[in-house]
């Protein structure tokens, strides 16, 4: 599957053949997809949205195996007429509510026990890094093999989504066998889950799972899909945002929003922000410092005392962050907010958030470096930062899934620098590690070493052995990584004791 | 994909692994058995096959030139210095902080461009003295805002528009003299800016719940409430929370015994003064009659004769609460002022019924005092010897000047509970001397040695201490013995009203 690279599979407008066709800036509409230039290259992409500008006529594009954070309003002028356009498929959105009816009757038919309940709900969570064997519309194979557009194969169309989605309901693969599939994995096996699981994401699974999990990551699909504000004054920098973020719906008509860099009030006005300034004393974030160097400091704010705050970082950080969710409010999370400080306070330069209590063992559930301090080596603090706390708690954590691409990038830095420069010792004392050791060292989950290992094709099977091999250029990339010393957290300026929550707060939501 | 030749044996995290270099193994080799099969990234399935990220992923992390695009920041145009002109100040210790951001913020309303433009015209028509400021101005706004949110918080559906007499009881709690001449007009502004935006609230606010139905699509909505958790019901849950009931009711009824019981002490407390005042009238009278006629004693009837005897019976009797026996706290034989004010204050609500319920109350408790005036407040009758026994000989006691009393002797004098007193606690013995030391007649110090007694009573026992010049006075035994009055003397040279109860007791040796 790593070859469905750059121009493979084409993930935007993948749901059938589509109609195609001649178009004209006057016909092109919701749902078309054309040819559009994007940094002087040609690539599909689906139109999401269309305004009326002073100078024209204007496109929100979405381009194909690009992500979201790059779509952005073109003029007609960019736009190939001259290759065909492909037309929405009219009955696209009969199916999709289909799909949702289907999937919100499938709990209540099949509830045989709460306990057979819980383990789908289990099993499903298990699932959700296995789970990206998906693609994005599951039900395009049955389309493809075996209906041809008509109106008559609609019906039947319908009961095979159903009967696959009952599947999706069954609890299914366990965690064990997956490991297994994941040794053997191949295209087969990848397409039977594929099949298995991919129907079962709908909406009230996603909202049930919010639910019982407190997940902060929602479902793509269902995210509205238009940036809603182009530009943030916020600080010293002027933020170009990536995502929609639910703002007051107001903010979407301003050409641009101004948040108050240590409160995070947001205005629309920049009287009211310039006002608000003047009153507002808050100069670093509202709680306890937990960490401090000559560099950063980190803070620790609890979502239910700090409601108004959080919400706000929340509404920040969904700017950038694609599958964070703000579906649910912030009682039972803690924040861990980095911070930089000069003579006018501490500069919030990223966080993260923690569930107050995870029953998937996640140490992170959203993570998030400010764009005007990305690429110099703030993310790894904060999942190093992470980590350290996990290690206090004595528990091996994990980021919550699914991953951003920054997101993978950086943990996959992180993990694998650590793990080298630790298996490095053991080579050099010609000494035996177990995949247990280095995850109890790094406070790291197992199955992220695994995958680290694999992902580093460090892990081989040798003369019916497993090993580890360390690559040359991994040792060679560590050296050269190490001239350029970087910053790192000092575990022990960490002033921090695990929370502690009693039950009767967990009833009452935190 | 290779096909495999062999099936491994499945890895266990517990298998110790060999650590080797790339060129400890046969390269042709290693390139064949490293890995291929598709990895877990963690990331959504749709955007696992986007271009720039699978550009990267190619390189299997030693990429580090490429990087992910995004929109870049800008710095900001605004004056940083204007807009964040508060200087911090740096602590040299981890802050700790809990206000919220409406606490930092203050007055929540802000202006405006178009309030500052109203503003002004008003302000031009008035005398300087009689103008508005923006402060008041964003004052009442807040107020109108606050009232109309209160009073109609659904206006933007049912068009109600709270009236100007409404909002009159939260301008009143303004500075009436700034905002009262102003409050009319400025009403009428907010009416019509409230009318301009169909009457929803002038600051743009977040989209929360309202019907589960509209709102579960809606993106703008977020920040809903979790559902609290069931927690199940269980027999032993409900005679857990029966017991929490009934220690409840018990600790109020010890509650409201106190009360009664501290409400009784200051009647007599009253009654004393009364007393007091009597005699004192009595001796003025008994003052002016002697003048008058002449007759020359000493004036010992006019004072309080043997100040120390009379205080030792009276100041007991009067103060001391009747004696504990519904009350399991030990009640502080000095009241403490607080305790007594608010005693006072909530029973003069209930004087009359409390005066007989004090009768009733108090012949019941002299006969339960019949029954039960010994306490035992040990576990053991015996108290267990505790290791070894301290130090027996004496040593000598230096003096010290303290400049404050040491913490320990305000803390010190509660009388000990039953717990305390079952732990064992050594006390430091801290002698304080006031004024300059008595004269070094006695070539040897002062000594002393602590001892432990029964019910861990503290003794400490003295010898060769200084003779003093004060005259004899009687003492409790009788004998004229020279330690005995200088061990007295210290005595009363130590004791205040708190201390009579501290655990240290003093008893002369030898």
């Amino acid at each position: 599957m790593s070859g469905g690279g750059a121009n493979g599979e084409a993930a935007v407008g993948s749901d059938g053949p589509r109609q195609k066709g001649k178009a004209t800036p006057d016909t092109l509409k919701v749902g078309c997809i054309a040819w559009v230039i994007k940094d002087g290259e040609p690539r599909r992409a689906e139109i999401l949205s269309i305004k009326e500008t002073k100078s024209g006529r204007q496109f929100y594009c979405n381009f194909d195996n690009f992500n979201k954070r790059l779509d952005e309003w073109v003029p007609v002028a960019r736009i190939d007429f001259e290759k065909d356009v492909e037309w929405p498929n009219p009955d696209k959105d009969k199916q999709k509510e289909n799909k949702s009816k289907k999937s919100s009757s499938v709990p209540k038919k099949s509830q045989p026990s709460k306990k057979a309940q819980k383990k789908v709900a289990v099993s499903k969570r298990e699932q959700s890094v296995a789970s990206e064997e998906q693609t994005p519309h599951p039900w395009t194979e049955f389309v493809e093999s075996q209906t041809p557009k008509t109106a008559g194969a609609g019906e039947d169309l319908d009961s095979k989504v159903n009967a696959s989605l009952e599947i999706g309901g069954t609890p299914g693969v366990g965690p064990d066998e997956m490991e297994l599939d994941e040794d053997e994995i191949p295209a087969d096996a990848a397409k039977k889950q594929r099949e298995e699981r991919a129907p079962s994401f709908s909406r009230e699974d996603e909202i049930e799972k919010l639910r019982t999990s407190g997940s902060m990551t929602q479902n793509p699909a269902e995210i509205s899909r238009i940036r809603n504000i182009s530009k943030v004054e916020f600080g010293r920098h002027v933020l170009f945002p990536w995502y929609f973020s639910p703002y007051p719906e107001a903010f979407s008509q301003e050409d641009q929003i101004f948040i108050c860099e240590f409160c995070l009030s947001y205005y629309g006005d920049l009287k009211s922000f310039v006002r608000h300034r003047n009153k507002c004393t808050l100069q670093h974030p509202p709680g306890n410092e937990i960490y401090r160097d000559d560099f950063v400091s980190f803070f620790e704010i609890d979502g239910r005392r700090q409601r108004t705050w959080c919400r706000n970082l929340c509404l920040l950080s969904k700017m950038f962050l694609d599958h964070k969710t703000l579906y649910y409010d912030v009682d039972p999370f803690l924040f861990y907010v980095m911070t930089t400080r000069d003579d006018r306070g501490c500069h919030l330069i990223g966080y993260f958030s923690k569930e107050k209590e995870s029953t998937d063992g996640y140490n992170v559930a959203c993570i998030l470096t400010l764009p005007q301090y990305q690429r110099k080596g703030y993310g790894r603090l904060l999942i190093q930062f992470s980590y350290e706390l996990s290690k206090i708690e004595g528990k091996l954590g994990s980021p919550e899934k699914p991953l951003s691409d920054l997101g993978l990038l950086s943990y996959r830095q992180y993990w694998s620098e650590n793990i080298v420069d630790y298996l490095l010792t053991f080579s050099e004392k010609e000494e035996k590690c177990t995949i247990e050791g280095i995850a109890s060292y790094l406070a790291m989950t197992t199955q992220d070493v695994e995958h680290t290992l694999q992902a580093l094709r460090m892990q081989v099977y040798h003369k019916g052995e497993h090993k580890i091999v360390i690559p040359d250029k991994l040792i060679k990339q560590r050296e050269k990584s190490k001239l350029k010393q970087k910053r790192l957290i000092d575990a022990d300026r960490i002033q921090w004791k695990p929370p502690v929550f009693t039950a009767s707060s967990r009833t009452w939501g935190w | 994909m290779a096909t495999r030749k062999v099936r491994y044996k499945k890895l266990s995290v517990k298998t110790p692994l060999p650590v080797l270099r790339e060129d400890q193994i046969d390269p042709s080799e290693y390139e064949s058995l490293t890995n291929e099969g598709h990895i877990a990234t963690g990331v959504e399935s749709a955007e696992e096959n986007e271009y720039h990220l699978q550009g990267i992923l190619r390189g299997a992390g030693v990429a580090a030139d490429k990087e992910i695009p995004v929109p870049p920041p800008q710095e900001s145009s605004l004056s940083y210095d204007d807009l964040y002109s508060q200087k911090a100040s740096q602590t040299c210790t981890y802050i700790r902080f809990s206000q919220t951001v409406e606490e930092c913020i203050g007055c929540m309303y802000d202006m405006t461009e178009e309030d500052e433009a109203f503003l002004k015209s008003y302000n031009l028509k008035r005398a300087p003295s009689a103008q508005l400021s923006d402060d008041d101005f964003e004052k009442i706004m807040e107020v109108f805002e606050d009232t109309a949110y209160v009073r109609a918080p659904f206006a933007a559906v049912d068009q109600t528009i709270v009236s100007y007499d409404e909002m009159l009881h939260g301008l009143h709690e303004l500075d009436k003299s700034k905002v009262m001449p102003h409050a009319k007009d400025i009403y009428e502004h907010w009416k019509t800016r409230r009318q301009a935006v169909g009457n929803r609230p002038l600051h743009a606010m977040l989209k929360f719940e309202m019907h589960q139905e509209s709102d579960d699509m809606d993106p703008y909505v977020c920040f809903r409430r979790r559902e609290v958790r069931q927690t199940r019901k269980t027999r032993a849950r409900d005679v857990q929370s029966a017991d929490k009931l009934k220690r409840l009711r018990k600790e109020l009824e010890e509650g409201r015994q106190l009360v009664l019981a501290s409400h009784n002490r200051e009647l007599l407390k009253a009654e004393m003064l009364k007393i007091d005042r009597a005699i004192f009238e009595q001796r003025a009278q008994l003052k002016e009659h002697k003048i008058r006629l002449g007759i020359k004693t000493d004036d010992e009837d006019l004072i309080n004769q043997k100040p120390q005897k009379r205080k030792a019976p009276e100041a007991p009797s009067v103060q001391r609460p009747p004696p504990p026996s519904h009350i399991r706290v030990p009640v502080r034989p000095n009241g403490q002022p607080t305790e007594a004010d608010l005693t006072l204050l909530a029973d003069k609500l209930a004087e009359k019924e409390n005066e007989l319920r004090v009768d009733i109350e108090k012949k019941v408790q002299n006969h339960s005092d019949w029954n039960r005036n010994h306490v035992d407040l040990t576990r053991g009758p015996l108290s267990p010897v505790h290791g070894p026994r301290p130090d027996l000989s004496f040593r000598p006691a230096k003096t010290q000047y303290l400049m404050t009393p040491p913490a320990s002797a305000s803390s010190e004098p509660e009388e000990p509970t039953p717990m305390d007193l079952d732990k064992p606690q050594n006390p430091q013995p801290v002698f304080k001397f006031r004024g300059v030391a008595q004269d070094h007649k006695m070539e040897n110090p002062p000594l002393y040695r602590r001892r432990i007694g029964r019910l861990n009573r503290l003794w400490i026992d003295r010898r060769g201490l200084p003779s003093p010049p004060s005259p004899p006075r009687e003492s409790a035994d009788g004998s004229a013995d020279v330690f005995d009055r200088a061990s007295d003397r210290w005595k009363y040279d130590n004791s205040s009203d708190d201390e009579e109860d501290a655990p240290i007791l003093i008893r002369p040796f030898r």
